[in-house]
Parts: C-alpha cells; structure tokens; sequence
C-alpha cells in the first residue's frame, strides 16, 4: 500500500501491470511444463521412454553462439567488474562470491561432461578422463568444495577485520579470483561450443518442448461443436473453467515488499526512483520511501476472495458438462458440479484452525506470523493434510478425477470438446496445480520467507544463543524471498503431480461419502480442538510462551538442516546411476544386440 | 408445486422425470471394443441393463469346416487372442482324442509348459487391464512388461509373438529350442518380482479395495447354475479345475494349489489370478524338471504328421505322403468328440465332428467367456456405472471367444 500522501501515480500502474505479467505468465508456462512433468513422471515410474519426441532443429553455428556468447559476456563482466571503488568489507564479500561461483561453474560443467561423455563417448584424453568418474562423484566434491571455500571466506573476512590482512591484499585477491572466474565461464563456453558437431542440431531442452508442441497442435486442430450443443455456453465453459484458476493467485504474495527511496521528498513515486532500491532494512522498520508490495492486489478479505473465485470453477466444468449435448458429458458435468460444492465446504472448514492462529485473513500477516514462530505445517498438521485432499477434489486430480473419468464416461464433461478449448480445460487444470501449491505454501510452508531469513539478512538464533548472523542487503533478502516462493510451489506441484502416477481412483458415491463423513467432521474436531488451545495458550504464563517459541525456531532449524540435505539425498537415493537391466530373450532382441544394437527399445525388461 | 411431505411416483410429479438410457459401447473404453451394455440410469445407480455381445462375431466356427485339420490353427489361434497357446493345445488335444492317438512325453511337458505361460500372460492382462480401468495406471504397465518377457519367450520357440499357430494334430510344429529351459527358468522369477512389486502398490491400497470389495457378487449357485468355469467359478468357493477334476497331459504329475475364493466379488476374482499366475509357475518348474531333453515331438505315424524335408525331397514315399496329407488332410475317422481343456478363463470345449474325409464337417467351441458374460446383467444392475468397470474387467470377456 503507497504511504499516506501519496497521490496516484502511473508507477504504480506500469508496477501493478508488470506484477500481473509476471504471475499470469509464469502460471500459463507453469501448466505447459507441468504437463511435462506429468508425462516426466508416469516414465519414471512405469520405466518408459518420456516425452522426448517434440524436436527444433537448429543450425550448429546458432548452438554456438549460445553457448559461447553468455559465458564470454559473464566472465568479462566478473573479471572486469571491480572497477568501481569498494570498501575492503565488500572486496572480500566478493572474492567468496567469486570463489563459490568457481567451484559450481566448475563441478557443474564436469558433472555435464562426464554424463555427455557416458552416452556418446569421449573425443579425447581429457573426456575421457573426466568420464571415468561418475558425475555424481563431481557433485560430492563439489558440495566439498563449497564447504572448504565458505570455511576460507569466513576466516579471511575475520582476519581483514581484524587488521591482520593488509586490505589492499584483499582487493588483489578477490581481482584473482574474479579473473579466474570469467577464465573459467569464457572457456568451458568455448568448449562446449567446439564440441557441438556440424549440420543442424536437435534441440529437446529434456522433452519440456513437448508442452509448447502440444499447445500448438491445439491450436490448429479443429474445433468441432456438436450440432445440438448450446453454441454460447460450450464456448463458455472452458473459459469460466480457466479464469478463476488464473485470477486467485491475484492475492498470493511471492515476496514481502520491494522498498524504493524517496529521493525528491515530495511523497509522489516517479519513474527515476525505481532505480534507487533501499540499501539495508532493520529487522521491524516500516519502509519510509514508497513501498511496492509484491502482491498483485493486498485485500484484506484475503482468503475469502480466493475461497469465493476458486468455487466459480465449478460453473465452467457443469456449463460445460450442460451444452455439450452428450449424457457422458451430462453425468461428468453434474459428478463435477457435486463434488467441487461439497469440497468447498470442507476445504474452508479446515482451514479455519489455521485462520484462528495467525488471526488475520491476509496472507502477508499469516506468512510473518510463520517467519516469526514456526511453519503452518508444524502448527496444524492434520489441517494441511485435509486441505491437500480437499483442493486435490477441486482439482478434479486423480483419485479425485470422477468428473472425467475416463474408463467410466469416456472423459466426462469435456469429452465434446477438441482443439484449443480443450487445451483450455487442461490449462486450468495444470494451472489450479500451481495455484493450490501456491496457498499451500502460503498457508503452512511459510510463503516467501526462509528459516531464519529476515528482512535485515539471516540470523541463526535459538532460544538466547546466535549461532550465526549475517546482514544482506534489501533487494537480496527480497530475490531470495521471491526465489523460494516459486520454488516452493513448484515443489510441491511436483509431490501433488506424482499422487496420480500410483493412485486409482475413488467411486463417485466413495468420494462424497468422504467428502461429508470423514473430511467434514474431522475438520470441524480439528477446529475446536484449536480453538481450545489457543485459548489456553494465551492465558498460560510467559513460561510456555517461550518454550513455544523455542520449539518454533527448532522447527525453523529444522527444516533448514532439511534443506540442505535435500539436494544431497536426492542425488544420494534418486539419482542413482541406472544400471542396465536389459534382458535379452528373443532371437530378434540378441540378432539386435549383436548388431551393435540398433535402437533401445521403448519397453526395457 | 407439490407437497413435498408425500411419497410421490415420478409420474406424478409436474415434471415427468425419465430414466436416463445411456449406450455404453462398443466404442467405450471400459468395453474393450467388442460389447455393448444398454442401461438405464436412476442418477448414477443402474435399474436396467442390456448386454448385447457379437461385436467381434467372424464365423471362425464356419472358417474351420472350409479347410483340412491342420488349417483350423489360424483361426483357433484367434479364440482367446490374450493366451492363444492354450486354444492351440485344446484343439490339438480335441483331434488327437478323436485318432485316438497320444503325443510323445517329451511333448506333453512341452504343451503343459507352453500353455502355463500362456496362462500367466491371461491372468497378467486381466488384472493389470482391471487395475488400469480404475485409474491405477501404473500396474498395467508393470503387469504388461511382464507379459511383455513371457512373449519374447514365445517369440523364440515360435515365431510369433501373440498369435503362434503353433499346434498341430499329432505334435508340434518344432521342438523346443536349446535354451527354451533356461531361458524360461531366468524370466519366471521376474515375472514373479513384478507380480509382488504391484501388489504391494495395489493391496495396501484402500481406494483400490473399497472399489473390489462386495461389488459384482456371485453365489456358489448362480455360478454354477450359469456353468460357470475357471477362475471366476473358484472365485466363488467352488474348488473346479480342469487340470485337476479331469487331468489331461501330465498335469496329474505336478503338484499344485487350487486357488478358491469365499464371497465371489470383484476382490475374489483378482486375487484368485493372482494365485494362479504363482501356481502356474510351480507348475512351470516341476514341468522343466521333468521334462525329457531329447526324444521326438511328433507321434510316429506318416499319415497324421507330416515327414522330414530331406524326405520329401529325395524319397518317393515321403513326397507321396506329404501331398497326401497337405492336399487332403488327415483322415480323421468319422465320429464325434468333446475335448474339454482348462483355459485362461475356463473350461476350453471343442466339440467336433468328422466324416472320415480330410476336413471338420463341424467345428463346434464351447467359450468359458460365453458363460461368464451371462451373468453380468445381474451382476451390475443396482450397482452404479463405475461398478461396471471392474466387474466388466474381472470376468476378463474376450470377444474372441464369446462371439463364436
């Protein structure tokens, strides 16, 4: 919200067109490789080739100038790029930057190498000695890597400031490990260019291509209505189908707020003064300049607005289901219809503990609350869980997916739609994928925020002891904040996705009689259970007020430590290398084998 | 408006309500192409239902009277095009019951193994196609790559990856490969891995259970009074196998389990494939085990089974012998025979007819499906529409076979 004072301006225009750019445009591209991941993920699972068929062919000399141009640009801007004056603070600051940067351009560029050179080969003796290692090998020296370089930053910055390092040894060190780094960029650039064969190139980007490929099929196929179908309403449906999706996330915040001086001190914000990002925020100061939320609109009914535009939903799927003039559509419609208003009811009922504790329908004031003492997630458990099921049967997602069915009622409401329209319907359906994730993480994965990350910079501190701290900058803090906003939603999207790789589906008179009789009464249980202890927290002493406290910033570390095992343990467990397990039976199979072997085949034992 | 305290018939309300008839197929997922099922709907729940088969009807009892013995095969082959190793060996069995002649030892184990994977691959199809008609699509895969290596095996000994036309009256059309022992023996096991990954993705579940459990009941009786056979009838409590009740082959050699169910539902049915794929491989092994290495495959006698190349070509009694017997056909002695097999489905007849000249004067197949598809309309109606789905799929109704 602009300060008091503030007369409209056109800033806030262009800012609040810009934010709805940003959110659409990831939204829709969000459902493309979404779909992706769908198709991404049945392959894992069922030990198939993926999507990998969409293909551009691209000329190799454009190939090159890709992957040439960036990395010579990057690594002359980090070479040349201590020009300016810095203080011996920053100068260090910029040789660990640096010198972390190295040793990720470093094992990421081997791991790649070595995982190239393992299908197609090496081309000489330095391939194929960076091949004879694993690439997970190079990522486990990498993690080493970035361990011993963050303990040596760490240990300089001390002696600087200490006065023991003379600061002009500080600025030649980080000059050092800047060239270093655009060295390394420029080269493996040039490398991975030299490597790129004559004749055009097929570019698959890992089969994501195959989205765009079927948005464009879309488009072109026909686009037939059935001769006694209601010509209005069938154009209708899918649009009501795909609106609400898109317009909720209006409301969702992906990062706390963007704090701009007030340079000329007249109180209007012009255009000059997007450039002038505040430099540092206190923990709790309220921002003095114009600041810009990073929400497309901040309404203090919050949560009702999106409880209120996500059940028009349900509009397009029965619309759609009425004017297709077709019984399997009929059905599908009114299984749509019935399902999403029973849902509702239950989706909103168990989100109501989760209001009562952070007492506010906004979302900004519910994610500080979460920075603040610990993850929804933590605080209502059962909540989140139920909220899952419920908006999974808002999705209309599998087992929830009896609206369109497709072994029952062929595909239910949708099943007289083709072209385009239809791809509308899929839309929707990937984009309410994101936009459910989105509230989720809103509500109980903390939002934009990160354990320990504060407006000020990361601050490690349980109970009375700082373990660690660090002052970052204003417009750092909000980069990561928006970074972790869409990765957590995109996370999740990912584990909401995967529910339908290894899940049949419900019968329709099984998921209402869930809907009513299972979610229904164990949200209202979980509501007054909630509502009796908040009560009774807050009329207990400051003894449990702090041990609460102390078991929220546990949560945070928590979830910190799990964050960093993460990435460790995906490579660890998930990645593993594939071993062969082909199994050669038919003479055809060993004819192909001992032949060099021709294509693998689709289906491998 | 009317009152609305009042118990009114649908007629008499202001605004008549019909009941909805909805035609599922034959062009519907869940109808494999080859049926179609009338019903009619009060809201979700099925009042009335009308199964009509014959979508896949091609006279294939008429084709088989066109030609001699031994060009029955392609069409038998076509019966139950799921396990097509199983209609070869009956209709073997069904002639040579009628020349009154029995196959070496070496090729009854031969039949006995070549026929239990066809089994396996029936009962994988079947309940990897139920799992997938209720949305669990990932088993379906799993249960396919499985059947997937039993067909490579297939592939080898016969050429021929579904329908193999590889039967033939007095023996078989080629011994069995140097490896087919080994090459069985390595695959089973992971038949059998892929088997227990997907039931521990399927029978924890309870979305999958709550869909079996007591849906598509059939008592003891009405399977019986049906002349229902196979998995389906022991799935009701009724412990009749072919392969047991009346031993053909050697199956009276091998010890193995009857599988039998208790309520006859859905869940009952799923399970009882399930078992039978594990008693098909213990059947599979003692059969390996037993079965001799060398010896002949084919009966001894020139006028059923047909000489050597190198005879045909250097002597004048081969040749005399092989253009009696390609242009004439075996003389099966005039008579009439029911041969009755145990296959993927049921109890497999072939009733035929002959009249001493070298072609069937009647070719008449008794489906195990055409049975089981009766009781269907019973089985869904008051069930709802999605009910149809795993009943339809777990009385696994080949078109094939059905529409004779």
């Amino acid at each position: 919200m602009n300060s008091p004072g503030t007369s409209f301006g056109w800033v806030e225009v262009v800012l609040t067109i810009l934010k709805i750019l940003l959110i659409v445009g990831f939204c829709l591209n969000f459902s493309a490789i979404a779909v992706w991941a769908d198709r991404r993920q049945s392959a894992m699972i069922q030990h198939r080739v993926g999507p990998n068929r969409a293909v551009v062919n691209v000329p190799s000399f454009i190939i090159q100038g890709i992957l040439t141009a960036p990395g010579i640009l990057l690594g002359a801007l980090a070479a040349l790029g201590l020009g300016q004056a810095l203080t011996p603070q920053a100068a260090i600051e910029r040789m660990g930057v640096s010198l972390q940067l190295i040793v990720f351009v470093a094992w990421f560029n081997l791991v790649l190498l070595s995982w190239r050179v393992s299908r197609k080969g090496a081309l000489n003796a330095f391939e194929a000695a960076v091949g004879s290692n694993l690439p997970r090998a190079y990522f486990y020296a990498g993690l080493a890597g970035h361990v011993v370089v963050a303990l040596v930053s760490v240990a300089v910055a001390r002696q600087v400031s200490a006065g023991q390092i003379a600061s002009d040894k500080a600025y030649l060190a980080a000059r050092v490990a800047s060239v270093v780094l655009g060295g390394l960029m420029g080269a493996s650039g040039v490398y991975a260019a030299m490597r790129i064969p004559k004749g055009p190139v097929g570019i698959r980007l890992a089969g994501t291509l195959h989205g765009i490929a079927d948005a464009l099929k879309m488009m072109f196929k026909e686009d037939f209505i059935p001769k006694n179908a209601d010509r209005l309403l069938h154009a209708l449906g899918p649009m009501i189908a795909l609106f609400p999706a898109l317009v909720v996330m209006a409301v969702v915040p992906f990062g706390e707020q963007l704090c701009f001086q007030d340079v000329n001190k007249n109180g209007s914000f012009e255009f000059a003064e997007l450039l002038r990002v505040k430099g540092a925020m206190a923990r709790d100061a309220v921002c003095e300049g114009h600041s810009v939320p990073l929400q497309i609109v901040d309404m203090n009914v919050g949560i009702l607005y999106i409880f209120a535009i996500s059940s028009t939903g349900v509009i397009g799927a029965a619309i759609a289901g009425w004017a297709s003039d077709n019984k399997f559509s009929l059905l599908g419609g009114l299984r749509a219809a019935s399902q999403m208003v029973s849902y509702e009811v239950a989706m909103g009922l168990s989100l109501m503990g989760v209001l009562l504790i952070y007492s506010s329908l906004r979302f900004t004031p519910m994610v500080s609350w979460q920075n603040m003492y610990a993850w929804g997630i933590f605080v209502q458990p059962i909540a989140f869980f139920m909220f899952l099921a419920a908006s999974m049967a808002e999705n209309k997602r599998v087992p929830f997916d009896q609206p369109e069915g497709e072994s029952e009622i062929v595909a239910g409401y949708f099943v007289e739609y083709s072209g385009f329209k239809f791809g509308m319907f899929m839309a929707g359906e990937y984009v309410e994928i994101f936009t459910g994730a989105a509230i989720m993480v809103t509500l109980f994965f903390g939002g934009y925020t990160m354990p320990f990350l504060f407006a000020d910079g990361i601050d490690v501190t349980i109970g009375e002891t700082t373990f660690f701290a660090y002052k970052m900058n204003h417009l750092a803090v909000t980069v990561i904040q928006a970074l972790a906003f869409f990765g957590k939603s995109v996370f999740l999207s990912w584990v909401i996705i995967f529910f339908r790789w290894t899940l049949p589906r419900f019968r329709y008179d099984q998921v209402m009689r869930f809907g009513w009789t299972k979610l229904l009464p164990l949200a209202i249980g979980n509501l007054a259970v909630t509502a009796v202890a908040v009560v009774a927290i807050d009329a207990a002493g400051p003894g449990l007020h702090s041990t609460l406290k102390l078991l929220g910033q546990l949560s945070h570390a928590l979830v910190a430590g799990a964050m960093l095992v993460l990435p460790v343990g995906l490579v660890w467990l998930f990645l593993r290398p594939v071993e062969s397990t082909r199994f050669l039976r038919s003479s055809s199979a060993r004819f192909a084998a001992a032949a060099g072997g021709v294509k693998p085949t689709p289906m491998q034992a | 408006m009317e009152p609305l305290d009042q118990d009114l018939e649908e007629g008499e309300l202001e605004m008549p309500a019909d009941p909805m008839m909805l035609n599922m197929g034959p062009s519907h997922p869940a109808m494999h192409g080859t049926v179609r099922i009338v019903v009619e709907l009060s809201g979700e729940t099925i009042t009335k239902a009308d199964v009509q088969i014959g979508y896949l009807h091609r006279g294939f009892e008429k084709m088989c009277e066109r030609g001699n013995w031994n060009q029955c095969y392609p069409c038998v082959d076509r019966l139950n095009y799921v396990s097509p190793m199983l209609n070869n060996v009956g209709f073997s069995l069904a002639v040579e019951k009628m020349l009154g002649v029995t196959v070496p030892e070496r090729t009854q184990y031969y039949r006995v193994a070549l026929g239990e994977l066809a089994r396996i691959c029936d009962h994988l199809t079947c309940n990897g196609a139920m799992a997938m008609e209720l949305g669990a699509f990932t088993p379906f895969l799993w249960y396919v790559r499985a059947r997937e290596m039993i067909w490579d095996i297939f592939e080898e000994e016969t050429g021929a990856r579904v329908t193999h036309s590889f039967g033939r009256v007095g023996g078989m059309a080629k011994p069995p490969t140097a490896y087919f022992k080994d090459v069985v023996r390595a695959t089973i096991p992971r038949v059998l891995a892929v088997l227990t990954e997907s039931e521990g993705l399927l029978l924890k579940n309870r979305i999958f259970l709550d869909r079996l459990e007591n849906v598509g009941k059939v008592s003891k009786e009405v399977a019986l009074d049906l002349g229902w056979t196979g998995p389906t009838l022991r799935s009701t409590g009724v412990p009749y196998d072919v392969r047991r009740a009346h031993p053909y082959l050697v199956y009276d050699r091998f010890e193995f389990d009857i599988p039998v169910g208790t309520t006859g539902d859905n869940f009952d049915r799923f399970m009882c494939r399930q078992e039978e794929i594990r008693q098909s491989a213990r059947i599979l092994e003692q059969c390996l085990d037993q079965m001799p290495d060398d010896g002949p495959i084919n009966i001894d006698d020139p006028r059923v089974v047909l000489p050597p190349k190198e005879e045909v070509y250097s002597t004048i009694e081969g040749t005399i012998q092989h253009f009696k017997i390609v242009m004439e056909g075996i003389k099966v002695p005039a008579g009439e025979v029911y041969s009755y097999t145990e296959g993927g489905n049921g109890e497999l007849g072939f009733y035929l007819v002959s009249d001493g000249s070298g072609t069937p004067h009647r070719v008449r197949i008794r489906p195990p499906c055409f049975a089981i598809t009766q009781a269907l309309e019973r089985m869904i109606v008051g069930a709802m529409i999605p009910d149809i789905v795993p009943t339809f799929g777990s009385l696994n109704m080949i078109g094939g076979e059905c529409d004779h």
